[in-house]
């Protein structure tokens, strides 16, 4: 058994307040200070405790492994508001037990949008990896972890040679997620599926005091995975995970920091990367015909995509995209891809029902889905203003 | 047809006119200010009915005067004289519980304007709103101009032989001895109440007889109807010349289960009436409204201020101000000194009905008050639907989420809210649902609660001090 622990680093371009008002005004969408202010807080509580105790964990244990993916906005905000956080993802990468994942650059729903997008995102991507790190990326995340066949055939067309996936029984239908599995329609495209329950054990559910296995020690966790039958376990998750999702308070850091020797007493099982994991032959191929993704209870799309305000959003936004392509100005072509970020979508979810909701609310940055849609077709509609003087339209409104 | 009949003991029923809140409508009743015309009126005496004659009158040969083919043709008939209508009706406002009485009233008031008279009867006592052109006449004495109940016996139950049976036939026997109508040129009964005076006068007079039908009694009893109130709906359509059915659903089912002949039943829809204050909002133009007093606290500057900044943007939205106070002149003079006179009215003081009215049409609603304590205006118009601006001072902020929420001072966060749900549909329609179900979840049953869990605490008898 191998653990295929995998961290996703991932900071949005959150907008200001863009008014109805501010339409034509030529103030910026995004509000560069509140940003920075948000990654340096972060990077206080999550970031650099976290990362020091994985380059720790990666010196005392060489059997330790880890894979990241990080997110071209968050390398932006890094830059600006905590360089030194680059340079410990440098130090990490350079030990050559560390994998990076390509995934879009914007961690946008550019897969939804007509190509070339999808293509130009992931290129400007993996550019950046290599530039930062020297990476080349064998294996491809797509946004929230979202897969179908259809991503997989842009893998294989891409030349990757592996994807991540939910482990989701809709898709398993019997068969176990800790198993290596190629994509139905590309079979060169390794697939690695996040094994849910033990993933949200930590990243959902570690600090939850009415949980009944709480408090979840490393020693306990380990043997968990220990008692997993399979060849792989994918534990999936959000890097703020550690410090931000659950304080420091809650002892998850120290959790981390204990896991390592806590699996070294199950002998069977061992740590490997992405690009490790999805060397060997694939179990079955898989067929998932739809857009699965990594959130909420129906793996769907739903939380970026589920209601009127968020379709209507997209729609309006991939609409622009044609002129913008037009235009083809590299401002103008940023600050649309900027707006294509998921979160932007998550932020206009509108709930009713229960589990869910919690988790929606903890990340929004509105006071509401309806000031979240306002401001984002504010916004948008003034970078369709601004195509459109590019190519000269004329502006109606 | 045999109905089958209904059990006894349930008295919740459609349009019998039960009146449990008549006596407060009747002390509060609309148009019947001291100073307008006197209604004109005459009372009488109600004998009693001889029920026998229920089905001789239903049995009558019908006299036609024109043919059915000529109504479909949708050309109106207009008559050569200006005719005098024998209404046989029910309720007339104020004193209204239902439909019928608005329905009565509109009509009656648009024929006179047409030139026709109308003599309307009724059982009850008035006051009635005045109409120039139609004479009220009713059964039984009160003092004139003082407000006389509603007879008990006229609403105090639905069985045969209940008191409001008899007081029923006595208004039907009254109606068919009613004299001073001879000139009438026609008879017109609405629903069941009075179809046996009515078709009994029409006889006497020969003139024929015009039954508009609201509902049946299949409908209102939800399949179990009484068989005495069947019968008089079925005397009325039989003995009628001409039926009015409300819809064409209506007109097919007096068809199907009453037998009319099709030849004689016409459909004539009912219709609203805006009033003449809300007659003068295009129903083209979108309404983003304010109500409240005209009072500083109420933020109305700040509203007219926010509608200067957008009105240009959105020349199809009319900014409308519903409410009265001390503040009218000075607002009247910012709307001059903003330039946007031709994109706000003022409406003054609007009633219940003009609200609810307005509401059910308006885009968005602004709450712009400096301080509220709550803001119900706010919760009555998330429960209509509209969605809603509110200061963050308002105590409604505190239980909503489906609304915009703005500090009261910030004119350009009001005007880009306000062109926010102007310009972006599905944004209005998501925060109209939104809001209304979150206005309609807790109501004042919940409050009840509440209040009740305050006084628990009060009494000392708390579990959960």
């Amino acid at each position: 058994m191998k653990i295929v622990l995998y961290l996703h680093m991932h900071q949005p371009w959150r907008l200001a307040r863009f008014r109805y008002l501010d339409l034509g005004s030529g103030r910026s969408y995004f509000d560069m200070d509140r940003n920075l202010g948000i990654f340096r807080g972060i990077a206080e509580r999550c970031y650099r405790p976290t990362l020091d105790r994985l380059g720790r964990a990666l010196e005392e244990f060489p059997e330790f492994r880890l894979s990241l993916s990080i997110t071209g906005t968050f390398l932006e905000q890094a830059r600006l508001a905590a360089p030194d956080v680059i340079d410990k993802l440098r130090t990490l990468y350079r030990t050559g037990r560390v994998a990076l994942l390509a995934e879009t650059y914007y961690h946008s729903l550019a897969f939804l949008v007509p190509p070339p997008e999808l293509h130009e995102e992931v290129v400007l991507h993996r550019e950046m990896l290599r530039r930062e790190f020297g990476a080349q990326p064998q294996v491809l995340r797509m946004t929230e972890l979202a897969y179908s066949d259809d991503l997989a055939r842009f893998a294989e067309s891409e030349r990757f040679n592996g994807m991540l996936a939910e482990g989701w029984e809709g898709v398993l239908r019997g068969a176990p997620p800790t198993a290596r599995y190629c994509a139905a329609p590309a079979p060169t495209v390794r697939l690695l599926l996040r094994h849910y329950p033990l993933s949200d054990d930590v990243g959902f559910r570690f600090s939850s005091t009415s949980w009944n296995e709480y408090p979840l020690t490393a020693e306990k966790y380990a043997g968990w995975i220990a008692n997993t039958p399979g060849e792989l376990v994918g534990l999936f998750m959000d890097f703020e995970t550690f410090g931000e999702h659950h304080s420091a308070r809650t002892g998850i850091l120290e959790f981390l920091s204990a896991l390592p020797s806590a699996v070294r007493t199950h002998p069977g099982v061992d740590w490997a990367t992405v690009d490790e994991a999805i060397d060997g032959p694939p179990r079955d191929p898989l067929s998932v015909p739809y857009t699965m993704s990594w959130a909420d209870q129906n793996r769907d799309l739903g939380a970026w995509l589920g209601n009127d305000l968020q379709r209507s959003a997209f729609e309006a936004a991939k609409k622009v995209g044609l002129a913008v392509r037009q235009a083809g100005d590299p401002e103008i072509t940023t600050d649309w891809r900027k707006l294509l970020t998921s979160d932007h979508f998550y932020y206009m979810y509108v709930s009713g029902h229960g589990a869910d909701q919690g988790v929606h609310e903890y990340f929004s940055s509105y006071d509401s889905p309806y000031d979240a849609y306002a401001n984002y077709m504010n916004a948008l509609t003034d970078l369709r203003r601004r195509a459109h003087e590019r190519l000269g339209v004329p502006v109606l409104k | 047809m045999s109905p089958r009949a209904r059990k006894s003991g349930t008295h919740t029923r459609g349009t019998r006119p039960s009146r449990p809140a008549g006596q407060r409508k009747r002390t509060q009743g609309r148009g019947s200010t001291p100073g307008r015309a006197r209604p004109k009126v005459r009372r009488e005496e109600a004998p009693a009915l001889d029920r026998s004659r229920l089905d001789e009158l239903s049995e009558q040969p019908l006299p036609t005067t024109r043919s059915a083919g000529e109504w479909s043709s949708r050309r109106l008939l207009v008559p050569s004289h200006p005719l005098h209508i024998v209404m046989v009706g029910w309720e007339w406002p104020p004193n209204h519980t239902g439909g019928l009485g608005v329905h009565s009233y509109e009509l009656c008031k648009e024929l006179t304007k047409l030139g026709h008279r109308i003599t309307f009867l009724t059982p009850f006592p008035g006051p009635f709103t005045p109409v120039e052109g139609v004479t009220f006449r009713y059964p039984g004495g009160p003092v004139s101009g003082v407000p006389a109940p509603f007879p008990a016996a006229y609403w105090s139950g639905g069985t045969p032989d209940s008191p409001f049976w008899n007081a029923t036939d006595g208004y039907n026997v009254w109606v068919e001895q009613l004299d001073g109508v001879d000139d009438a040129d026609v008879v017109h009964v609405h629903d069941w109440f009075g179809t046996v005076g009515g078709a009994a006068l029409a006889r006497r007079l020969r003139r024929p007889l015009v039954m508009t039908v609201h509902s049946t009694e299949y409908d209102r009893s939800l399949g179990h109807p009484w068989d005495h109130i069947l019968e008089r709906e079925q005397v009325g359509i039989r003995a009628a010349t001409r039926v009015i059915a409300v819809s064409r659903h209506l007109r097919q089912q007096l068809i199907d289960r009453y037998h009319a002949d099709p030849r004689k039943v016409r459909v004539i829809y009912n219709a609203v009436r805006p009033t003449e204050r809300l007659a003068q909002i295009d129903p083209h133009r979108r309404v983003v409204l304010f109500v409240g007093r005209l009072a500083a606290m109420k933020g109305v500057d700040t509203f007219l201020r926010a509608a200067g900044r957008v009105a240009a943007q959105f020349p199809d939205v009319l900014f409308v101000i519903a409410g009265e106070g001390s503040e009218y002149s000075r607002l009247l003079h910012l709307t001059a000194a903003l330039g946007i006179g031709d994109q706000v009215m003022f409406l003054g003081k609007v009633s219940d009905e003009e609200r609810e009215l307005l509401l059910a049409g308006a885009s968005v609603f602004v709450l712009p008050s400096v301080v509220e304590p709550f803001g119900i205006a706010a919760l009555e118009a998330m429960a209509a639907g509209v969605p809603a601006i509110i200061s963050k001072t308002s105590g409604v902020a505190e239980i909503t989420s489906g609304v915009f929420r703005v500090d009261f001072w910030d004119v350009d966060e009001f005007a880009s809210r306000i062109a926010e749900l102007l310009e972006y549909p599905t944004l209005r329609r998501a925060m109209g649902e939104q809001g209304r179900w979150e206005a309609l979840r807790e109501g004042w049953p919940e409050r009840a609660r509440e209040t009740v869990s305050v006084y628990v605490e009060a009494t000392g008898g708390s579990d959960h001090r």
